[in-house]
């Protein structure tokens, strides 16, 4: 069963690589209704001029004809990821100047920003460590403020937790470690929680494997 | 063997009278008279032959069967046969290790995902549902290629998949219809159309990452 999961996701992979040079448009026809085709093409026509990835509002015009999302709605959806990958480069540039970032970068701060990050807040995490990829990071803050952590105060905690030495998804365990103190008995406020999660970094407990 | 009385040999033979005899003799002439008789006499049937023989003489009640093909197959198929199974040597060995590795070696152990690849399970409660599967970014929201189960039918529908590691957004489909956010995700997304709707979101570790 499970065997033929992957297989069947390896052979869905398979056209996005080859899709990608042309933004990924030819993967539309046939899904995306062709009412909203000129309009998508248009925007990824667009992404593709100004050098922004194309997978994601590829991926945000198969999500919404999957939806049945009526046409107007399905296009303003594709338009919206356009001006978020802006955004996302824009903070990026202005983080890491002198560089043009890369589309996995601009990406995940895009996807940052539709999770509610603020610009600050991202620019700040991307400074800290302007080479390395910025998802898990952006996620930890995200993860944290979604659970009500007061923002500045959690950027303030992944920044020490890079500090001591805690990269990548184990920045996501710090986010874990915070929510679990905060769910603990007895009742912590999320200052506590977060003040007993800096003074055990960098040793957060790492999850089980699933 | 004992020399018997002239007397009563005589009244045996009828050649005197067995009223003439003593009265010892007259006894044991009486005696071997009755047995006589006894063994001249046709001897009862035993028990056990007079009850076969009634079983043997009873008519069975012949069921009225039908003599239909299919009928001739199962009486074909169920008539008690003598089988020889002749085992050769090779093929008893390689019966022996089939056996072996079925009983033995562990069970496969699926996919192995790769070092940028890392596990998803999904999991989502949904009493009374006929189907239900996941539909995302990473199977380009595409219906049909990642089918949750409910073996025990407590209503409780798993499944899981090797996916590449990072972010995915995605939802279930029950029914073929209703498409539901997974209440167990933990970070949802706003899906953008203007709606309100929230995307789950998955971020997938890679297996090198976890202990």
């Amino acid at each position: 069963m499970r065997w033929m999961q992957v297989l069947t996701l390896a052979l869905l992979a398979t056209p996005v690589g080859l899709a990608a040079q042309n933004g990924g448009v030819t993967r539309l026809p046939g899904r995306v209704p062709a009412a909203a085709l000129p309009a998508i093409d248009s925007i990824i026509a667009t992404a593709v001029a100004e050098s922004l990835p194309t997978e994601p509002l590829v991926q945000k015009a198969l999500e919404g004809s999957a939806k049945n999302i009526p046409v107007d709605r399905l296009v303003n959806g594709v338009r919206r990821g356009l001006l978020q990958l802006r955004q996302a480069r824009a903070i990026l540039t202005q983080a890491v100047p002198g560089q043009s970032p890369p589309e996995g970068h601009i990406a995940a701060v895009a996807a940052a920003l539709a999770r509610g990050l603020s610009g600050p807040i991202v620019e700040r995490l991307l400074t800290v460590a302007p080479t390395e990829p910025p998802g898990p990071a952006l996620h930890a803050a995200a993860d944290l403020i979604a659970h009500h952590f007061d923002p500045d105060s959690a950027t303030d905690l992944l920044v020490e937790a890079h500090n001591k030495g805690l990269r990548g998804v184990r920045l996501l365990d710090v986010a874990v470690a915070a929510d679990h103190e905060l769910q603990r008995p007895g009742g912590r406020t999320p200052s506590e929680a977060l003040a007993h999660v800096r003074a055990i970094l960098p040793n957060v407990p790492v999850p089980r494997r699933p | 063997m004992s020399p018997i009385d002239p007397r009563l040999q005589e009244a045996l033979d009828g050649e005197r009278d067995p009223g003439e005899l003593p009265a010892d003799l007259g006894e044991a002439y009486a005696r071997l008279i009755s047995a006589a008789q006894l063994l001249a006499a046709t001897p009862p049937a035993s028990v056990a032959a007079r009850v076969m023989a009634e079983i043997r003489q009873t008519p069975l009640p012949v069921p009225v069967q039908p003599e239909g093909p299919m009928y001739r197959m199962a009486r074909w198929l169920t008539r008690p046969r003598a089988v020889t199974v002749r085992l050769r040597l090779a093929w008893t060995l390689a019966l022996a290790a089939g056996l072996a590795a079925i009983l033995l070696l562990p069970s496969a152990p699926g996919p192995t995902p790769g070092a940028t690849e890392g596990i998803a399970n999904f999991v989502g409660h949904f009493p009374g549902a006929q189907s239900v599967e996941v539909v995302g970014s990473f199977n380009d929201w595409s219906r049909g290629t990642l089918h949750l189960s409910d073996d025990d039918h407590d209503g409780v529908w798993r499944g899981g998949a090797v996916l590449p590691a990072g972010q995915h957004e995605y939802m279930f489909v029950v029914d073929g219809e209703r498409w539901v956010p997974d209440p167990l995700a933990g970070r949802y997304v706003d899906d953008g159309f203007g709606a309100g709707q929230q995307n789950s979101l998955l971020i997938v570790r890679p297996v090198a990452a976890q202990p």
